[in-house]
């Protein structure tokens, strides 16, 4: 392989992407099948170089800015996973795109973030990897904002909270990079104390926001409504969790020397809990389809966290082969709301129901993906939730507690979901709803049988992909060692359908299944505030802003003050007397020069005297 | 230096004074030629009896007879025009001694404190001052001529009667 | 051959008088026009010696060596073209035949006594020849007989006759101390015994006199009066090159060749631009006068040239030449533009002049060019060569006098603006109705001075390597 050639990854989307913005519009079909065979060929590309353990560094800008990129396993597998997504979601969007106004930029954005995408996973320079980084700012705020009208404002809401975070990543970067002297990050190893703690610090807020985590989380859900939904399930779902939880692997088990019983261990699974445990609650009183997937994106991030966080073994598989699972489940569930919205025209739920009749394939799809989210064997998502289980498990019994409580929860608000949106009776605008054309269910039900497979082949994933990664594994092949365990998660899931039929009884209809935790006496008032963004840290930071804002005023009142009347008096008043100075007497003048002569003379002499 | 330098030297900057400061042309002319002869008495001391005899034909010679014929051509100014004259210049020149003097001060305070060493690398004309001066000139004499040239443009263009030649 | 440069407006001068005169007065500005063509092509010829190294040409018709460099070369070029704008802009503005003829012969003495200050090394030499530019100078400006024509010619003397004495007595210190006036000769005197007191305090005269000649604050009284009292097209001719090449020349050559930089010589230097740059932009922020406010421009933005050489480093001097080069042609043009305001609107005050730029939009746009370079504002000419001198300042380490400049620049920018906006934008005032273009003439030599501007800052990196190369090489020596 030469050193050329593996530059590709990163080089081959950026030129299709240029190459889309000169597409004619006219032939149309030509753009789909463009991106389509920019996306296979990045899967080509992908499982080429999956066995490949190579380096290229090229010289760049100087200052230590090289060009680097390292291909070895960890990376490849998140560029081969990252691969298979893109392919499916450019599928899916041939179709669900298919006239939209906005289709041409969204193409572009899409192979843009692929490209960078590729480019932050394999580099091997901290600058590099930076650079990337902050790039994917540009693809996330135009694939936001050229959805609906609201777009604009929730692109700019995602934009400046993902541009802070990466303010601190970019921190944490030049921080890390000049205690270690290096910004080759295969030769960084720092242990987190002292200012690597402040490192470790800023490294970690710019990856968990980039992966969705509390409390950096709250464009996520109004992008959802806002924005082109495959942008949902390719960005949020699959392609920032991959890169986010990649680097938290990285920055966790390479770049720090992190032991089980340091702060930072704990900082990570109390951030991983309070994720899951804040976010799906949230996501249990949403009464849209697509709102209420994007808390589970945020939820489950939580459990990714969690895991890594344990650092025991268990833990840290059960956290990487849980980030593969949920990219695999989420973007099918995000797919199927992708389905109900073009076949149905709403996500609401309230207009929803009875579609299992009529979408067939989609409720199929929904079912195994809401089936592996909820954790019920033998689906993908228990496996990697009972790993995560045992390893918080072995760090202490909160964490369990904690996310056991989030499975419970998760399988609620699913029962709920799937119960409203495609059981229960026909809504009258939904009569004539026909099942999604072809290319919209291939990648579903790809997915679909891609959790089934992960789940009851797990040493599939488990033993080719994630062990390899860590460099452990040994017993860990899914199955949790004790029964125990799992019993209690069948137990749970047992409560929560419990849970939803009394709900259904005491509500009167699957939507209202959750309404007695809604309503509860202590949570009704907490849920009003959030649900009206009291709580949400973007509009807390927005008041927070106004105080700040009305002190600025004053000071720029002054400042304006000093520039607008002082500087201008200062320079007509300085302006009036030169002109007075010059009166127009020669002798003035002469004795001006002359006097200034004299200076002169008398300088010279007497620096050297 | 001697006692007769230092009352020379004296004198050339009070009449040189008096020159700019005197009510009547007339006695400015007079003082300007009473400066010009302190500096031949100085040519003669430091010997170089062609440039003083120069000095004082042409500057206190030459040019004062210039100047005296032309003012003889002018009209006096009545009295009190000349009052007023006067007092404009007492207001516009009246600093100049004051000037004179401050600087005299500010150079003896300086000479006094840090006297200067006037000595420099002993550098005698190899060539000679005349040979420097004179003789490898060509193009400062060409450039005099310019000068004169100038000279003549000028008086054409300034003392000459309004054409009309218009085009 | 380099005297080619001072001779060919000589033999011009002959023909013009015993030919042109009497047989085809009128033809009289073309010849003067194909003279000055012709030494913008003698200055180009010269070029390529300096670039291949070998500076010194033996004349032998003047018996002396002339020394053309690479800051000779750019202030030829400068020489040149500012007098073929002031030719130019003489044709429209001087009605009077015999009193342009007079002028044609005035300004190709003028031009010698500058091309002759450029190419001397000898410092007596350099004083003559300043003294053929000055004397040129004082008539062109009075020749016009008015009352303040007189009285800005006047100040001018009296302030060049100090200068002129300082020098003088410079010289004959130095020539008694260095037993000659050849610039290598008195570089050798000072170096052999550089703490001389008596060598300083020449040196501090003869520096004191160039500080006059190019009007430095506070040297510089004599300096708005006479530009603004002068006609327009010595206006252009003393704005655009007589003050920089008597002055700002000579003391970039001087300090460069003879005295070389010492400490005490750049502080003086810094100081002194630091100073002219501050109080010529605040003098002209408060001009009613067009040309009166070019003039305190001119005194700001030497100070930038002055600031540039003082940081003694080359690429400052680099700086320094390059906006000499640029000064010289925006200036020219900001004030051939004044001279087609003071023609049509036949007034220069800008409180009863405005919105000329709908009535002569070549002026009103070229201006705008003009100022925009001036005030350097990127990527016009003026811009790349301020940003040069404020890098090398600081680089010297120099860095309040940067500040300095980079502040300065904000009041440049104030001035210059409003400036146009009351001469050219806004509402045509009344009684300016029926203002027109000047003349095709005029408005191909403001249209040929921007688009000087627009390539030298468009070429930025060729044309600055150019004087960059040359000089660096010249203060290795």
């Amino acid at each position: 392989m030469t050193d050329t050639t593996l530059l590709l990854p990163v080089i081959m989307p950026f030129a299709a992407a240029l190459l889309v913005l000169f597409v004619p519009k006219t032939i149309r079909m030509v753009r789909e099948g463009m991106v389509l065979g920019a996306s296979l060929m990045n899967l080509v590309l992908a499982a080429a170089f999956f066995k490949t353990n190579a380096s290229i560094s090229l010289p760049w800008l100087g200052f230590g800015f090289d060009l680097a990129l390292r291909f070895y396993h960890f990376g490849n597998f998140i560029v081969l996973a990252s691969a298979v997504f893109i392919l499916l979601t450019a599928l899916y969007c041939s179709v669900f795109l298919y006239g939209k106004s906005y289709s041409k930029q969204f193409y572009f954005y899409f192979l843009l973030s692929v490209g960078l995408t590729n480019g932050a996973v394999l580099a091997d320079n901290l600058l590099l990897v930076l650079f990337f980084w902050e790039a994917m700012l540009l693809p996330l705020f135009g694939m936001i904002a050229i959805g609906n009208r609201q777009a604009y404002k929730t692109a700019t809401k995602a934009f400046i909270i993902v541009g802070a975070t990466d303010l601190c990543f970019m921190a944490g970067i030049i921080l890390s990079g000049s205690l270690a002297a290096t910004f080759t990050i295969s030769r960084i190893n720092l242990p987190p104390s002292g200012l690597g703690a402040l490192a470790f610090l800023f490294l970690m807020v710019g990856i968990i926001s980039k992966a969705g985590a509390m409390p950096f989380h709250s464009w996520i859900p109004d992008a959802a409504i806002d924005a082109p939904l495959p942008f949902m399930a390719f960005f949020p779902a699959s392609l920032e969790k991959l890169l986010g939880i990649y680097f938290l692997a990285r920055i966790s088990l390479d770049m720090f020397k992190v032991n089980g019983d340091s702060w930072v261990s704990l900082l990570l699974m109390v951030v991983g809990a309070l994720t899951i445990l804040l976010a799906v609650a949230m996501a249990l009183i949403q009464t849209d389809y697509k709102r209420l997937l994007s808390y589970h994106a945020i939820s489950q991030v939580g459990y990714m966290i969690l895991g890594i966080g344990t650092l025991v073994p268990a833990g840290i598989i059960g956290g990487l082969f849980h980030m593969l699972n949920h990219t695999v489940y989420k973007s099918c569930l995000f797919f199927s709301a992708g389905s109900l919205e073009r076949q149905a025209g709403t996500t609401a739920l309230e207009k929803l129901g009875g579609l299992a009749g009529r979408m067939p394939v989609t409720f199929a799809c929904f079912l195994v993906a809401a089936l592996s989210i909820s954790g019920v064997p033998p689906f993908n998502g228990f496996f990697s939730k009972e790993l995560v289980y045992e390893g918080a498990l072995q760090r202490g019994w909160v964490f369990y507690l904690a996310a056991l409580l989030g499975s419970f929860l998760t399988a609620v608000s699913f029962l709920k979901l799937g119960h409203a949106a495609f059981l229960g009776r026909t809504r009258d605008n939904n009569r004539l709803t026909a099942e999604s054309p072809f290319s919209m269910l291939i990648p579903m039900v790809v997915l679909a049988l891609v959790c089934i497979t992960f789940g009851v082949f797990n040493f599939i994933p488990l033993r080719y992909f994630i062990q390899p990664v860590v460099g452990f594994g040994g017993p860990h092949q899914g199955v949790p060692s004790g029964m125990f365990l799992g019993g209690f998660t069948v137990a749970v899931l047992a409560l929560a359908l419990l849970n939803h039929v009394l709900g259904v009884k005491s509500g009167g209809s699957a939507l209202k299944a959750t309404d007695h935790i809604h309503y509860a006496p202590a949570l009704k008032g907490i849920y009003e505030k959030a649900e009206k963004g009291y709580l949400d840290p973007y509009n807390i930071g927005w008041r927070a802003a106004g105080v700040l804002s009305a002190v600025s005023w004053r000071l720029d009142r002054a400042v304006d003050w000093f520039y607008d009347s002082f500087c201008v008096k200062a320079a007509s008043g300085a302006s009036a007397m030169i002109r007075r100075m010059h009166s127009g007497n020669y002798s003035v003048y002469i004795g001006w020069s002359l006097a200034a002569s004299a200076a002169v003379i008398t300088f010279l002499l007497k620096i050297h005297g | 230096m001697t006692n007769l330098d230092l009352i020379l030297l004296i004198l050339m900057v009070v009449a040189a004074v008096w020159a700019v400061m005197a009510r009547s042309l007339l006695k400015a002319a007079i003082g300007l030629a009473i400066v010009s002869i302190v500096i031949t008495i100085f040519m003669f001391e430091f010997s170089s009896p062609l440039a003083a005899v120069f000095e004082l034909s042409v500057c206190s010679g030459l040019i004062t007879v210039i100047f005296l014929s032309t003012i003889g051509l002018t009209r006096p100014l009545s009295h009190k025009e000349l009052l007023a004259l006067a007092r404009d210049r007492g207001r516009r020149y009246g600093f100049l001694p004051l000037l004179v003097i401050a600087c005299g001060a500010v150079l003896a305070f300086l000479l006094l404190k840090m006297p200067l060493d006037l000595e420099v690398a002993k550098n005698t004309i190899v060539a000679g001052a005349r040979e420097v001066l004179w003789n490898a000139r060509h193009l400062d004499l060409f450039g005099q001529i310019m000068i004169l040239l100038a000279g003549v443009f000028g008086a054409v263009l300034l003392f000459r009667e309004n054409s009309t030649d218009e085009w | 051959m380099p005297s080619l440069l001072i001779l060919v407006p000589l033999v011009g001068i002959l023909v013009l008088n015993f030919l042109f005169k009497f047989v085809v007065r009128r033809a009289a500005f073309w010849f003067a026009l194909a003279l000055f063509a012709t030494q913008v092509i003698i200055t180009f010829l010269h070029a390529p010696f300096f670039y291949a190294g070998n500076a010194d040409r033996f004349n032998p018709f003047f018996k002396v060596v002339f020394n053309i460099d690479g800051i000779s070369f750019v202030a030829l070029l400068c020489i040149e073209i500012v007098c073929l704008a002031s030719l130019v802009v003489a044709r429209y503005t001087l009605h009077d035949l015999s009193q342009r003829f007079n002028f044609t012969n005035l300004l190709l003495i003028s031009s010698i006594g500058m091309n002759g200050l450029v190419l001397t090394s000898d410092i007596f030499s350099l004083y003559v020849f300043l003294e053929v530019a000055a004397v040129s100078s004082f008539i062109m400006i009075a020749f016009r007989r008015g009352k303040r024509s007189l009285e800005g010619a006047f100040k001018y003397i009296i302030l060049s006759a100090v200068a002129t004495v300082l020098m003088l007595a410079a010289i004959a210190i130095l020539l008694l101390a260095c037993s000659d006036t050849s610039f290598a000769a008195i570089r050798q005197g000072i170096g052999q015994s550089p703490e001389s007191n008596i060598i300083l305090f020449s040196v501090g005269m003869f520096i004191s006199g160039l500080f006059i000649k190019a009007g430095l604050v506070p040297f510089h009284a004599w300096l708005p009066d006479a530009y603004s009292a002068a006609p327009d097209a010595v206006s252009v001719l003393l704005a655009g090159i007589v003050t920089k090449a008597c002055g700002v020349y000579t003391l970039i050559r001087l300090v460069v060749s003879v005295f070389g930089f010492r400490p005490g010589l750049s502080q003086v230097i810094l100081l002194l631009g630091a100073v002219s740059v501050l109080v010529g932009a605040l003098a002209a922020l408060g001009q009613n006068d067009f040309k009166r406010m070019l003039a305190y421009s001119s005194i700001s933005q030497i100070g930038y040239i002055v600031l540039g050489l003082g940081s003694g480093t080359a690429l400052g001097l680099a700086g320094a030449v390059f906006h000499f080069f640029n000064h010289a042609i925006f200036k020219s043009l900001l004030f051939v533009n004044a001279a087609a305001v003071a023609e049509e609107a036949h007034t220069t005050d800008m409180d009863k002049i405005g919105g000329l730029s709908s009535r002569m939009p070549v002026t009103g746009s070229t201006s705008v060019i003009g100022f925009l370079s001036a005030a350097g504002i990127p990527p016009l000419a003026g811009f790349w060569s301020k940003l040069v001198i404020i890098i090398a300042l600081w680089k010297a380490g120099d860095i309040a006098y940067a500040v300095i400049a980079v502040l300065a620049s904000i009041l440049t920018l104030s001035y210059l603006l409003s400036m146009q906006r009351r001469v050219f934008f806004g509402r045509l005032k009344q009684g300016l109705e029926d203002t027109r273009e000047v003349g095709p003439g005029f408005s191909f030599i403001s249209v040929l001075l921007a688009l000087i501007i627009i390539a030298c800052g468009l070429l930025f990196p060729m044309v600055f390597n150019a004087i960059y190369a040359p000089i660096k090489q010249i203060l290795i020596q």
